[in-house]
């Protein structure tokens, strides 16, 4: 009996190992990646942690000096800036106004463009027909999303409710006709292009991806007020800020007392889970840390109508009313909830939700005062 | 190290970042020699099939860009799978044009209306 008795204690310490393994903090990377991947993650991150100034590419338009000015709290996770975005709906096409600007339309201008026009931001584009503000979205977990396959996607979607339930979902598709994913209407296919255009669109600093400045309003740059020659960084810092945000890991959620398991029960019995699927599963990576890893995501990618209170632009396929369900991951370090911000607490996002959500609101305002705290004890583990 | 190889690893640790950091329009400049083509996929903006004017919506991320560029009489649209009328092509339709560029600006070939799948 020694023998089996030696490998169940093997057993036993492997699994133990397993069940002690480090809990995931905010800002940490992704368990299992290789040293070189590691040493990419930490080069990425001095670059998305870099100030940049006009000399070295920031402007003439911008909303930030740095990745990290927008995305500081902690290390890479999420603001508290606001940025405003602008388009045009004209049902059923949604013209992103980037012939005047948009559709993120730039609150800062550097010294040099604000002599040479007299401006303080970009013009607000007088063809818009609506304004969003835009919290700075977490970016935990990101490289996870970017790997579930669109088939997944399109299996969750279900536009024409043939199932009843009062629940659509329908992916948004980018100008080129891709599948989306990424940014509030689920507008951007890749998490690659949604850094890429970051970059360009956030601090304007052009890149081999997007390698032109993006003009003021439709006209032209007055000369000089850009002095870094395009592209303002280059493929390898592109790459390893990419690295940075692919291999930041979602946060291990908190252990659940008996309230939260309650609460976690709920979220899926009152409708929650139609839309906030709780786990997703990677495709093929070569990288055996993203390789077909099963993760707490707490999201379909799709669009829903969240209603007419919510609404506010148009992008893609996406209606005003639109919304890609909000990957529910560090939640917990969450002061402000919904895209713009206006909901202070888990409690009032839930109950500003309308349209397709509003049947799991219903529900969630029938709870019983216990229970509607237990859900919310739940959520604030995530 | 030989006084030969240590000059030789300079120059290459010395040239590297100018090459990597090279800008896209030298690159493309010398491409654009070689084959002076370009392909362009993107939304319809706004489209006139009088004056032969097409704009896409085109870009990376959030960033987006307008791409203008005219028809000539020789440019083709093909819409699936058959020849169609630039008449028929309206703002939404995502496209896949062929373009080259004269110094009146870019001049589409090819045009082709892409099938977009719903949802």
């Amino acid at each position: 009996m020694t023998r089996p008795r030696g490998a169940a204690v093997l057993l036993l310490l492997l699994a133990g190992g397993g069940g002690c393994q480090k809990p995931v903090k905010p800002g940490d990377p992704l368990p299992g990646l290789s040293r070189a991947e590691r040493d990419r993650f930490d080069h990425g991150k001095v670059v998305f942690d870099s100030v940049f100034t006009p000399e070295t590419g920031l402007g003439p338009l911008f909303n930030a000096t740095g990745c990290g000015e927008c995305h500081e709290n902690p290390a890479g996770g999420r603001g508290d800036e606001v940025e405003v975005h602008a388009t045009a709906f004209h049902a059923p096409v949604c013209d992103p106004l980037a012939q005047e600007g948009g559709p993120v339309i730039q609150q800062h201008t550097t010294p040099a463009l604000k002599q040479a026009l007299g401006i303080d931001q970009e013009p607000f584009p007088p063809s818009a027909t609506a304004r969003a503000m835009r919290t700075s979205p977490v970016i935990f977990g990101r490289g996870l999303l970017d790997l579930v396959p669109d088939s997944v996607l399109l299996a969750y979607a279900d536009p024409d409710d043939r199932n009843h339930d009062g629940v659509k979902g329908r992916p948004n598709r980018f100008v080129d006709g891709r599948i989306g994913r990424f940014g509030r209407k689920a507008f951007v296919p890749t998490l690659r292009e949604f850094n890429a255009g970051a970059f360009a669109a956030e601090m304007s600093v052009t890149n081999p991806a997007q390698p032109t400045e993006e003009d003021v309003g439709g006209k032209p740059l007055p000369a000089g007020v850009d002095p870094a020659p395009d592209p303002e960084i280059n493929q390898e810092q592109l790459d390893l800020t990419d690295d940075f945000v692919r291999f930041l890991a979602p946060p291990t959620p908190l252990k659940l007392g008996k309230e939260g398991r309650r609460g976690r029960d709920l979220f899926s019995h009152i409708g929650c889970a139609s839309c906030h699927i709780p786990t997703l599963r990677t495709g093929y990576s070569p990288l055996p840390a993203l390789n077909n890893r099963e993760f707490a995501a707490y999201t379909d990618l799709l669009l829903h109508d969240m209603g007419a209170d919510l609404a506010d632009i148009c992008l893609g396929r996406a209606t005003p009313a639109d919304f890609r369900t909000e990957p529910l991951l560090d939640l917990r370090g969450a002061e402000h909830f919904l895209h713009d911000g206006r909901a202070t607490t888990p409690e009032q996002a839930i109950e500003l939700h309308g349209g397709e959500g509003s049947g799991a609101r219903d529900r969630f305002k029938a709870l019983s005062a216990a229970d509607r705290a237990a859900l919310v004890a739940f959520l604030k583990s995530l | 190290m030989q006084p030969r190889i240590r000059t030789a690893a300079l120059t290459v640790i010395l040239l590297t970042p100018l090459v990597a950091s090279a800008p896209t329009d030298w690159r493309s400049l010398n491409s654009a020699q070689a084959a002076p083509s370009y392909t362009y996929q993107g939304t319809v903006r706004a489209v006139n099939a009088r004056t032969g004017s097409l704009e896409l919506i085109t870009g990376v991320g959030m960033s987006l860009r307008v791409v203008r560029m005219t028809t000539a009489p020789t440019t083709r649209l093909i819409a699936a799978g058959a020849t169609s009328r630039f008449a028929d092509l309206k703002p939404g339709d995502v496209v896949r044009a062929e373009c080259r560029r004269t110094a009146a600006g870019l001049v589409a070939d090819r045009v082709e209306k892409l099938a977009v799948g719903t949802p």
